[in-house]
């Protein structure tokens, strides 16, 4: 069974990944390369990415330190808490770029227009990464740290001696894993800072897109692509080291008992800072009621309008064309991700390797590895669904690893005793029993595809736009009405990734 | 009621497959037309019309160049003369010669070989908000514009993702040199001028007749007449006026071409026909806000407020195309990375 799983993967992996890869590296460690590093202005879009990583990363622990410790004790609502605070994370790109527009943009209601600054960049980051940060760091002070902190106190030690000393090294690979997770987010990131960053806040990832979509300078985008993947590899790597010495620390642990004033102390903290956190997504609502004739469904109306727009897609055409790519990028990537989870049962280091190469890969890379791979499919459905598949398997094969590896070798024995060969098995006793992963995986993927961005953006066809696309072209254009639109359909966006996602892990805990 | 509904949906589809060529146009997103001339062409020729908006005009034509194997329209319009080199060094369009052409003023005419038709042309040129200047000096020369006290007033459009922006990169070029633009834009830049990513952040966010607080502005020299226009009776004489100097303004054309490998070569041919015509010259001023390039076209009354530099910036298409992207490049080290100019050639 490992070895033509192996042999199908690697398969999907040659075509879709590594062939598209070893061009862009071809190219990119050609003369471009050169050029690239003797450019002065190319060296500081790579500072200033790994420094708008580092900043945000250092942000996000400091906020989700003291997080950790509050999700420890009961309070009114800690479930919803929870569950609210894990939202950010499962947003498509633009919709968070709409909200913090909505919020702070130049029509932005707070008044003051903060795009442009990199103020407003670490501030999402923050709103992307901050719960699951929070969340890691409490699974690992639930298990120990607590305890041993208040034996160390019985000691003799200060609070703060408490905490440098037995704390902190309890931490520190949650701190180090949530660091680095936060830091590969926003190092490669793309939506956000084309759209809040301007030209001087431009991460690689944009740089690539700019360089390829305004200069069309392949050379220079390879070059740029080596450099990008080189420091995600280092820092997945890491992660992954890290990562193992975390393994199960996501759980929520049972909360410890506050003198009521505390609870309500707690409570006030807690869900005021969350509400504070999500104010871009209240933002973003009202100003998709923001309609030029008056506040109401004028924005929603004008986007459902049966007038056929000659220039610009439609709600129906975007949701229909979102929803066709990812559903067949579904169908693709849930082989993928089920052989990759088949070979990796066994554990091995080569194979998670294996699994971690799209983290290194970003999608704005992965399209320019297709444009110069494949010439001939360019602006071809296949290579849109292609991209989203790769870039949604690993979360399929990650959610699918840990169950597969539950399932004891006993049953498969007696399964195996009875006659039934390696498929059958497969599809009578495996596929049964991690019924729930695969819906969970398959939500991720799905929501990944569609929320993407950055791949979409150079591989669609312009009249086959995405949800994504729709919104980025409307935001580009003057007007109430088309900012209104943009508004609108990131609400509708927001909604549909948000309910596909609850149902496949509602589905999921129904097993 | 339904199987009735079924039999006319079914009669519509089988039509519409049997009958109706259609052609897909590629565009820049801010092409526009009259609804009904469009409506008309589709009933007179039974060509139904696909409008593809690419982005920007740089933008767009890097879509069609990097889908020359697998064409993703069979009409591209909106390359401009800044843009015209990488477009016929790509080699994507076919030649055609419409009959059309001959009405057509020669001075847009820049690609002889016909590859790229010239259908408008305007020119770049900075505006001044009337009312702020009314008690205040206006700059003298263009050099003066860089003075402090006209740096913090001025807005421009980014040069890498605008095409006014490029165009008035280029008018520096012409008129300091190679060796003297990128210190005007330093002084620019110390002197604190604003750089939008586009037009339409330039000019309806940052400039002062729209809420900004920027009362100089790189735009169009029609754009008073658009202003006039679109004040719907408000305004009899357009608050915005056009800062003219020599060589402070450039000559733009955009061009329409037959993308090579069409399987629609008859129909792209009416229709670059139909876009020459004199109705849709005529059609084009209102709502491009540029000039027809139809020798014989009528200009709509409004554009009286629209003039017509008498000394604008000139560059051959091929130095643009050398030095295009090296100027661009020294220009965003300068302009957005603070750096010296010396060190930015």
């Amino acid at each position: 069974m490992q070895r033509p799983a192996l042999l199908l993967l690697a398969l999907f992996l040659l075509g879709a990944l590594l062939y598209p890869l070893a061009r862009v590296v071809a190219l990119g460690a050609g003369p471009g390369f050169f050029e690239v590093l003797a450019d002065p202005y190319y060296w500081g879009r790579l500072l200033w990415s790994l420094e708008y990583g580092l900043v945000s990363a250092a942000a996000v622990l400091v906020l989700a330190v003291p997080l950790a410790y509050g999700l420890g004790y009961a309070f009114p609502g800690r479930a919803a808490w929870v569950a609210l605070a894990g939202v950010p994370f499962v947003l498509p790109t633009l919709v968070v770029a709409a909200g913090f527009l909505a919020l702070v943009g130049p029509r932005g209601l707070l008044g003051i227009n903060l795009v442009g600054t990199p103020l407003v960049l670490v501030w999402a980051s923050v709103f992307y990464n901050l719960g699951f940060a929070a969340r890691i760091l409490h699974g690992l002070l639930a298990r120990a740290g607590q305890e041993l902190e208040a034996a160390a106190r019985t000691l003799g030690a200060g609070p703060f001696r408490a905490f440098l000393r037995v704390t902190l090294p309890v931490l520190s690979p949650g701190l180090l894993a949530a660091g680095g997770l936060t830091f590969i987010y926003t190092f490669a990131s793309f939506g956000v800072p084309l759209l809040l960053g301007g030209y001087r806040y431009a991460t690689l990832e944009v740089e690539i897109y700019r360089l390829l979509a305004f200069e069309l300078d392949f050379p220079r985008a390879s070059a740029l692509v080596l450099w990008q993947v080189a420091v995600l590899a280092a820092t997945s790597l890491g992660y992954l080291w890290a990562g193992r010495r975390i393994a199960g620390g996501l759980a929520v642990g049972e909360p410890k008992a506050l003198p009521p004033k505390g609870r309500w102390l707690l409570a006030g903290a807690l869900w005021g800072g969350l509400l504070l956190l999500l104010l871009p997504l209240f933002a973003l609502f009202a100003a998709s009621l923001a309609a030029p004739e008056g506040f109401g469904l004028g924005n929603y109306r004008r986007l459902l309008a049966p007038e056929a727009s000659y220039f610009a897609p439609s709600l129906t055409q975007a949701l229909s064309n979102t929803l066709r790519f990812s559903f067949a990028a579904l169908l693709l990537a849930l082989p993928a991700g089920l052989f990759y989870a088949l070979a990796a049962r066994g554990g091995g280091v080569l194979v998670e390797v294996l699994g971690l190469l799209p983290l290194f890969v970003s999608p704005v890379s992965l399209g320019v590895g297709y444009l110069l791979a494949y010439p001939g499919l360019r602006a071809s459905a296949f290579l849109l669904v292609l991209a989203y598949a790769t870039l949604g398997y690993p979360l399929l094969a990650r959610a699918l690893v840990p169950a597969l590896r539950g399932i004891s070798e006993e049953l498969l024995g007696a399964a195996a005793t009875l006659g039934a060969g390696p498929w059958r098995r497969l599809v009578r006793v495996e596929l049964p029993l991690v019924r729930p992963a695969l819906l969970a995986g398959s939500a991720l993927a799905l929501g990944s595809a569609i929320g993407e961005f950055g791949a979409t953006l150079l591989l669609v066809r312009p009249e086959w736009a995405t949800l994504t696309v729709a919104i980025y072209e409307r935001l580009g254009k003057p007007g109430l009405a088309n900012y209104g639109e943009a508004m609108a359909m990131s609400v509708v966006l927001a909604l549909v990734s948000g309910v596909l996602f609850f149902a496949f892990a509602r589905g999921a805990e129904l097993g | 009621m339904r199987k009735k509904l079924l039999a006319i949906g079914l009669l519509a589809l089988g039509l519409s497959l049997g009958q109706a060529e259609e052609l897909r146009v590629l565009t820049h997103s801010s092409f526009a037309l009259s609804k009904a001339l469009i409506q008309k062409f589709e009933r007179e020729t039974g060509i139904k019309l696909r409008f593809i908006e690419g982005g920007d005009a740089g933008e767009t034509l890097n879509k069609a160049i990097l889908t020359k194997d697998a064409p993703i329209a069979d009409v591209l319009f909106g390359v401009d003369n800044t843009f015209l080199s990488r477009a016929l060094e790509a080699g994507i369009f076919e030649p055609y010669v419409s009959p059309e052409v001959r009405n057509l003023r020669s001075e847009t005419i820049l690609d002889p070989t016909l590859h790229a038709i010239p259908v408008d042309y305007g020119y770049v040129a900075l505006n001044y908000d009337k009312d702020y200047f009314k008690d205040q000096p206006l700059p003298t020369t263009f050099a003066k514009l860089a003075d402090p006290k006209f740096a913090r007033l001025l807005v421009v459009e980014n040069p890498a993702t605008s095409s006014p922006g490029l165009a008035f990169l280029l008018a520096t070029v012409s008129a300091f040199g190679e060796d003297g633009y990128l210190e005007f834009w330093a002084r620019l830049r110390d002197g604190g001028v604003r750089v939008a990513k586009g037009w339409s952040e330039a000019y309806f966010a940052a400039f002062t007749r729209y809420g900004g607080d920027r009362p100089l502005v790189v735009s169009y020299t029609t754009s008073p007449a658009a202003e006039v226009y679109f004040s719907e009776g408000k305004y009899k004489e357009p608050h915005t006026g056009n800062l003219l100097f020599p060589k402070s303004s450039f000559f733009q054309v955009e061009f329409v071409g037959i993308l090579k490998g069409t399987k629609h070569r008859k129909a792209a041919e009416r229709f670059v026909d139909w876009l020459l015509s004199k109705e849709v010259q005529e059609d084009i001023p209102l709502n491009m806000w540029v000039f027809p390039a139809r020798r014989d076209a009528r200009l709509p009354e409004v554009f009286r407020f629209a003039e017509v530099p008498t000394q604008p910036a000139k560059l051959a298409p091929d130095a643009i195309a050398r030095n295009r992207e090296r100027w661009i490049r020294a220009w965003t080290a300068v302009v957005l990375k603070g750096q010296d100019p010396r060190n930015a050639r």
